[in-house]
């Protein structure tokens, strides 16, 4: 009887670790990060880990020395969206774990919570976005009719990216969209010669798509030795950067720049 | 332009995209100020005529010591601090310039213009690279040279 509660625990444990690798994955952690929090949490239950991480999938192997019970599974990820907040909380749970020495009913318990967090109200993202153009435009050297404009088409570009998102259109089309509402917006005043216009604005209308975190994550990566997961982070960042740019080409054909 | 001035771009920039990437509410004044602070020294190197990318990657090691600091007051991982932070110094305008370039490249050959089309658009295409390469790289360089799995295990003070 008790072998069996044992072969429970393993089983519960695994599809809860392969859970929470699948979470950090699509949140933006980079592959060390989900390697190290999986690792943490099993060996607090005393189980040896092995994995494979890749972008779209996960394969997990646990195993107990001691009684001789393992555990074997894939999973596979979801839609990929950057969320610090699921990043962060997972973390500061494993630390939990190890330190309290959770049950795994704890540890779901708290998973729950922790993938049920909050996003900031989606006005609030907007603003501050297009804020976050407007201060890439005044870095660039634009001036306040730039950094308004600007600030007016990233606001609109993430809400088409938003809208195109719920629609559930390819990610990558999604950016295109995007792209294209914001350059064709910030490009207004030069196509008719409002004030004293530059390509400043054009071209800093597009930065808040800038995948920042698969590049940034595709480096640290490779640096650790996961080349094959950061060359493929790094791939994605490229086709996100490639459909940035074709938005941006269509609206200069648009306005015969 | 005042440099406090710039300072504030840089983090209002920076906070943008950490409400971009939710990152937790408690997070959010430490990633203003490594934000700021980060840029601020990438632009006084550039000022003292030091190379772009020597600029960044230290602006990026200033944010990846900053980034250990704050996670160990604030109790959120490292990267959380430091991807929003290092996002203001992505370099959007040479990345603008590579794709025209590289548009322009893809369009008719005419002798005259093509070698200095070709020469600047290798020229941003680079800097594009190795600054990306340095804001990664400098982030990590606290952990590579703590030797450390995590940052909860690197201490500032020895044990007494």
């Amino acid at each position: 009887m008790s072998v069996k509660a044992d072969n429970n625990e393993i089983n519960a444990l695994g599809t809860t670790l392969l859970e929470i690798g699948a979470l950090l994955m699509v949140s933006g952690a980079s592959t060390g990060r989900i390697r190290n929090n999986i690792n943490r949490i099993s060996n607090s239950f005393g189980y040896s880990t092995d994995m494979l991480i890749s972008q779209r999938t996960l394969m997990l192997n646990i195993y107990n020395e001691e009684n001789g019970h393992f555990f074997n599974s894939l999973k596979r990820t979801q839609a990929h969206g950057v969320n610090f907040a699921i990043v962060s909380g997972i973390s500061r749970m494993s630390w939990l774990v190890v330190e309290q020495k959770w049950s795994v009913e704890q540890i779901n318990t708290d998973l729950i919570r922790i993938a049920a967090l909050p996003h900031y109200p989606r006005m609030l993202i907007l603003t501050f976005v297009g804020l976050a153009g407007a201060a890439f435009c005044r870095l660039a050297g634009g001036e306040a009719l730039d950094m308004a404009m600007v600030f007016l088409g990233s606001f609109c570009g993430l809400f088409i990216r938003q809208e195109a998102h719920k629609l559930q259109f390819n990610p990558y089309i999604c950016i295109l969209f995007a792209a294209l509402t914001s350059s064709l917006i910030a490009g207004l005043p030069i196509k008719f010669q409002i004030g004293d216009t530059k390509e400043v604005a054009f071209a800093t209308s597009v930065l808040f798509l800038i995948p920042g975190v698969p590049l940034i994550n595709s480096f640290s990566d490779m640096i650790d030795g996961n080349l094959q997961n950061g060359l493929i982070r790094g791939l994605n960042g490229f086709i996100i950067s490639f459909a940035i740019a074709l938005g941006l080409l269509t609206s200069m054909l648009i306005y015969h720049f | 332009m005042l440099l406090l001035e710039k300072g504030i771009w840089f983090g209002l920039a920076a906070v943008g995209f950490a409400i971009l990437f939710n990152v937790p509410t408690r997070t959010l004044i430490p990633i203003f100020i490594m934000g700021a602070l980060g840029g601020l020294t990438k632009l006084q190197m550039l000022s003292l005529d030091l190379n772009v990318i020597i600029s960044t990657l230290v602006g990026a090691a200033l944010i990846g010591f900053l980034s250990i600091l704050f996670a160990h007051k604030k109790h959120a991982p490292p990267p959380i601090f430091a991807i929003p932070a290092v996002i203001p110094m992505v370099p959007g305008i040479f990345a603008y310039r590579m794709m025209l370039g590289l548009i322009n490249l893809a369009g008719d050959v005419n002798q005259a213009t093509y070698n200095q089309i070709l020469s600047e658009t290798i020229n941003n295409g680079l800097k594009v690279m190795l600054i990306l390469m340095s804001l990664a790289g400098g982030v990590g360089i606290p952990m590579l040279i703590t030797r450390k799995e995590s940052a909860k295990n690197i201490r500032f003070r020895k044990k007494s």
